[in-house]
């Protein structure tokens, strides 16, 4: 019986290949669709997942509002891990880790600087998983001034020498490290990478008791099932204790009143959660993470997808009813049961889904590379076969199998015999299932192309704003910190080139890597807030043609100028200077007590931070260090870096020559919304691309139903394209109703994700036309394409045949 | 006696009254009878073999099938004799468009569950009983209307039923074919299986063993 279920499954599917095609495809790519988006999901979401501890490691963050200034930050004080774990037992370990920036080793002579450098506490290496391939595996972190490295550094510096027991030395001779030992290089799916770890035991900072300065990493390894939500709970009595004092002596102010108009806190992040909490990104995280908010996009768009092709499925069923219900009515009279009718119901639709899922993998196949360069990702074919991926798999194929079977199996068996033989049924063209099901269809079509126009328009938005300095045509060279005494020199050279109009010496830029410096700021005896602080000179603000509106920029006639500043609009009015800010004075808090400033100008606000962030209060110092910044003349510097580069090897350094461009930095700050707004884009089309295959589909079910009304109407004298009014209409209705719920939807969901953006479009009425416009216009011309062929068929054929 | 119908009604109500499609129909028939139901276009023929086989409900009165009383009898039940009992013929064939002569011949007893061997044997009968062996492989659209009621003919006899019910099984037939198909019957009455069928023609019912004439849901004394 199974045997005859098949074969006679497979002849109906062969048989109405028509049908099981738009079925087969659109199934297909739905499938593909939530397999690679599957991927990238289970991807994501794996985030250090593959330490053993994983789901008993915290971290321990930092969040504030201090002033009005909002501050998150993934660093927490130096004495936290210390404390937390001697004032809490379910708290079994604290580790710390502090990461250190730009380091140099030197090794025989050969200096090494491209690599990630962090001090941990020894305890680190127990929390977290380390595969300790060469050297000590039992604690090597024990001793002040030893160093774990991993397997390609171990090449790198030592070739095939044995690197246990070498000695690196760290800058510039300021330290000499042991290495100790060996480990396999961190997986890519952790929060931190480095290839680099020193025994915190000899780092001096390690040792402070500063509850106001935060630079350390630190994690928590707690009891096994104790709930860290309940450990967070007592961390402010923590606060209390050992920061209020301190804050007292910093600040002046009593702990208490520092505590009514401020709020200062630590909490807890789970280590699986940390990769997809982006809210430390420019705090403090060790990695860029990947908002949650996106999984859930591409998750939603994966389901779409597949919603929509089951609905082709069940929608050309429904249109297809009339046909099989004779069938159901023929077998029952030969004695077939309910339950064997949806049997074989059931394994057609199963038969198709198969068919579906092999193509779907083939699907997969082909487009993964494509789908790897939109991801940013590097899945293989083998990824697929993940545990997780096989059983929803299976469970997709059951779940389709039943959405996609399902009208056919358990209505249509259900039909008594009789009313088929008495001819009594018959399926009207109009069913309110099946109407519902395009609704929803094009709900999600129109929303969908409705999100991709406000996506791009926010793009646009950002590409085009008006950033207050200009990011075009300059090159920045943050290396150049580490040319040292002939930075001047070098400066110089570049530049005699025609190409050059100027240069700046700093390593401050409103895009891309940055130096990040910020300070707290009093008037008077008064703590205001933090601020930050940019170290520039002269040649800045013409450079990257900043907006002076007041007083003057830094100038070699006025001397040394350390303790004047250049304010932005923002800082202006933060610190109240309304009137007239030139000559006014504020005092910049530092490690060797308070500075005082004088204000000499103010430079307009402009976006030194991405557009997500309102622009905060800044303050440019005149304190030329670090990297040169280059405006050229050109777009077409290809010469220029050339000669460039030579200047750059005459000076004797090791560094290979490296620059970027402005411009490029500041378009890889939206990378995310980008990467976004490209896979949206392609999934989209595909999602409606399936939406008018079905729509295709019950044109041809409506015109072979009419096919005898449409000859009569042509041999009354219907013209072409009255006959395609007749056959579209019903389907423009119902793509009129779904824009109703679409548009509303679309716009609180889109509202959403504007909300990310400090600097954003307001979502404009056109919008909506023009989604509307689009979706009829894909709609009606694939009407169209159908009912133009029924329209124009002979008459007289098909008024002969019955 | 096979079945005996007392007392018949069935009725449907329009605008609040009812209109009888049979009204107060009694009939006995007798095991290896060939009965013609005659009668004008809605007189109730066809009303009435679906009620004999089951297939459709009445209101009133009493209907024993082979001594069990049907007006009591479960609808499970009432397929179950169905599917034992009776054998269908339409006038419109209604072949299984998908499938060839020889599993449409086949398809009622996959339903019954029947052992592969002894499915083919069956069908294989069947065939040459109708001389539709170098057929078999053809599909219902690829033959003539005649050939199409002898398959479906052949699929009603193929579980051996006591009872053949034949609503007009010529209507779509030409006068040579009808015969072919009337002497079928007669034959197969021969060998001892009630039929019971509707007719227009007085040609038709002139094959069978007794004529009974319906009107308006009643039968006809005349
Ligand atoms: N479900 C029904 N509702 C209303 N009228 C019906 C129904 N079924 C049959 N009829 C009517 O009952 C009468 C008998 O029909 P039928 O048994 O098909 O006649 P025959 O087969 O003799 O031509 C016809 O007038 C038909 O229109
Ligand atoms: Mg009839």
């Amino acid at each position: 019986m199974i045997r005859n279920y098949f074969k006679i499954a497979f002849r109906n599917i062969l048989k109405n290949k028509g049908i099981y095609s738009i079925n087969i495809i659109g199934l297909s790519f739905g499938l593909a669709t939530c397999l690679l988006i599957l991927l990238f999901i289970l991807d994501e979401s794996s985030y250090d997942k593959f330490n053993q501890k994983a789901d008993d490691i915290v971290r321990v963050v930092f969040k504030a509002n201090v002033g009005g200034e909002q501050i998150s930050e993934a660093v927490v004080m130096p004495p936290v891990a210390q404390t937390l774990e001697s004032e809490f037992p379910e708290v079994i370990d604290a580790v710390r880790l502090r990461k250190m920036n730009d380091p140099k080793f030197t090794y025989n002579n050969k200096h090494f600087r491209d690599f990630e450098f962090a001090y941990i506490d020894s305890g680190f290496l127990e929390v977290f998983d380390f595969d300790i391939i060469k050297g000590d595996s039992a604690n090597p972190l024990e001793n002040p001034n030893s160093i774990i490295i991993s397997q390609d550094q171990a090449n790198l510096y030592f070739g095939t020498e044995d690197p246990i027991g070498k000695n690196l030395s760290f800058e510039e001779g300021d330290k000499q490290f042991t290495v100790t030992a060996v480990f396999q290089e961190i997986s890519k799916k952790s929060h931190f990478e480095f290839d680099v770890f020193a025994s915190m035991n000899g780092y001096e900072y390690a040792n402070s008791t500063s509850w106001v300065n935060s630079d350390f990493h630190t994690y928590l390894l707690l009891k096994d099932g104790s709930k860290y939500k309940e450990l967070e709970a007592k961390l402010p009595t923590i606060i209390n204790k050992y920061m209020g004092p301190q804050i007292r002596e910093a600040l002046g102010v009593s702990y208490s009143k520092f505590k009514d108009e401020n709020e200062v806190g630590l909490f807890l992040q789970p280590l699986t959660a940390i990769h997809l909490n982006p809210g430390f990104v420019s705090s403090g995280d060790l990695k860029p993470g990947m908002d949650v908010k996106y999984l859930y996009i591409f998750g939603a768009v994966a389901l779409f997808m597949l919603l929509i092709a089951c609905i082709n499925f069940m929608n050309l069923a429904t249109a297809a009813a009339s046909k099989r219900a004779k069938e159901v009515g023929i077998r029952k009279a030969l004695g077939s049961k309910q339950n064997q009718l949806i049997k074989q119901f059931l394994i057609e639709s199963f038969i198709a889904t198969i068919i579906a899922v092999v193509l779907a993998g083939l699907l997969v196949f082909l487009f993964l590379p494509t789908f790897n360069q939109l991801a940013g990702k590097a899945f293989e074919i083998k990824d697929l076969l993940q545990f997780s991926i096989v059983i929803l798999t299976l469970i997709l194929i059951f779940i389709v199998t039943v959405l996609a079977g399902g009208y056919p199996a358990f209505y249509l068996s259900s039909i008594q015999p009789i009313l088929v033989l008495k001819s009594k049924f018959t399926t009207s063209g109009k069913s309110n299932l099946r109407n519902g099901l395009v609704i929803f269809q094009f709900v999600i079509s129109a929303g969908l192309i409705l999100a991709i126009i406000i996506v791009y328009q926010q793009l646009a938005f950002i590409q085009n704003k008006d950033l207050g300095y200009n990011k075009d045509h300059i090159l920045v060279i943050r290396d150049a910190q580490l040319i040292g005494e002939q930075r001047q020199s070098f400066i110089n050279q570049v530049l005699e080139d025609p190409k050059v109009k100027s240069i700046t010496n700093s390593s401050f830029l409103p895009a891309g890597e940055t130096d990040v410096s910020m300070s707290g700021v009093l008037l008077g005896d008064e703590y205001q807030r933090r601020m930050f602080i940019y170290n520039v000179d002269e040649y800045y603000i013409p450079t990257l043609k900043l907006k002076l509106l007041e007083g003057r920029n830094f100038s070699k006639e006025f001397g040394a100028e350390q303790d004047k500043v250049i304010i932005n609009e923002t800082a202006s009015k933060s610190l109240g200077f309304y009137e007239d800010p030139i000559g006014k004075t504020f005092t910049q808090d530092t490690n060797e007590g308070g500075q005082l400033l004088t204000v000499i100008g103010v430079v307009k606000d402009f976006h030194f931070k991405s557009l997500h962030r309102k622009i905060e209060p800044l303050i440019l110092k005149h304190n030329p260090y670090g990297g040169v910044i280059i405006r050229t003349n050109t777009a077409d510097v290809s010469s220029l870096l050339t000669s460039i580069e030579s200047k750059w090897q005459k000076i004797n350094i090791k560094q290979p020559f490296s620059y970027t461009f402005l411009n490029e930095s500041f378009d890889n700050t939206y990378l995310k919304e980008k990467k976004m707004r490209d896979i949206l884009s392609v999934f989209t089309g595909l999602t409606i691309l399936v939406a008018c295959m079905g729509l295709f589909g019950l044109v041809t079910f409506a015109a072979e139903r009419r096919v005898r009304e449409i000859g009569i109407r042509k041999v009354l004298g219907s013209s072409v394209p009255e006959i395609i009014g007749l056959l579209s209409k019903d389907f423009i209705k119902l793509i009129l109703v779904s824009f109703v719920i679409a548009f509303p939807l679309g716009y609180f969901l889109m509202e959403q994700w504007l909300q990310d953006f400090a600097y954003r479009i307001e979502i404009n009425w056109w919008v909506f036309l023009f989604a509307a416009f689009i979706t009829t216009l894909i709609a009606f011309g694939t009407i169209v394409l159908k009912s133009f062929k029924a329209a124009i068929a002979n008459p007289v054929k098909s008024l002969r045949t019955e | 006696m096979l079945l005996e119908l007392n007392h018949i009604y069935k009725w449907v109500k329009s605008g609040g009254r009812r209109v009888f499609l049979l009204n107060d129909l009694s009939l006995k028939i007798d095991e290896g009878e060939f009965l013609s139901l005659m009668g004008p276009s809605g007189s109730g023929k066809s009303t009435l073999l679906n009620v004999i086989s089951m297939l459709d409900a009445f209101e009133e009165g009493e209907y024993y099938f082979d001594s069990e009383a049907v007006h009591d009898l479960s609808s499970k039940r009432k397929t179950g004799i169905f599917n034992e009992n009776i054998g269908f013929i339409f006038q419109a064939y209604h072949l299984l468009d998908d499938l060839t002569v020889y599993e449409n011949i086949e398809t009622p007893l996959l339903y019954k569950k029947i052992k592969s061997s002894e499915r083919k044997a069956l069908v294989a009968d069947m065939l040459d009983r109708f001389n539709i062996v170098g057929k078999k492989d053809l599909f219902p659209h690829q033959l003539s209307g005649g050939q199409q009621q002898l398959v479906g003919i052949a699929r009603a006899l193929i579980i051996k039923p006591k009872l053949i019910l034949a609503d007009e099984p010529t209507g779509n037939l030409n006068s040579a074919q009808s015969d072919d198909i009337m002497g079928l019957f007669k034959k197969l009455n021969q060998e001892g299986v009630t039929i019971i069928q509707a007719t227009h023609s007085e040609s038709n019912a002139g094959y069978g063993t007794r004529i009974v004439n319906l009107l308006d849901g009643s039968i006809n004394k005349n």
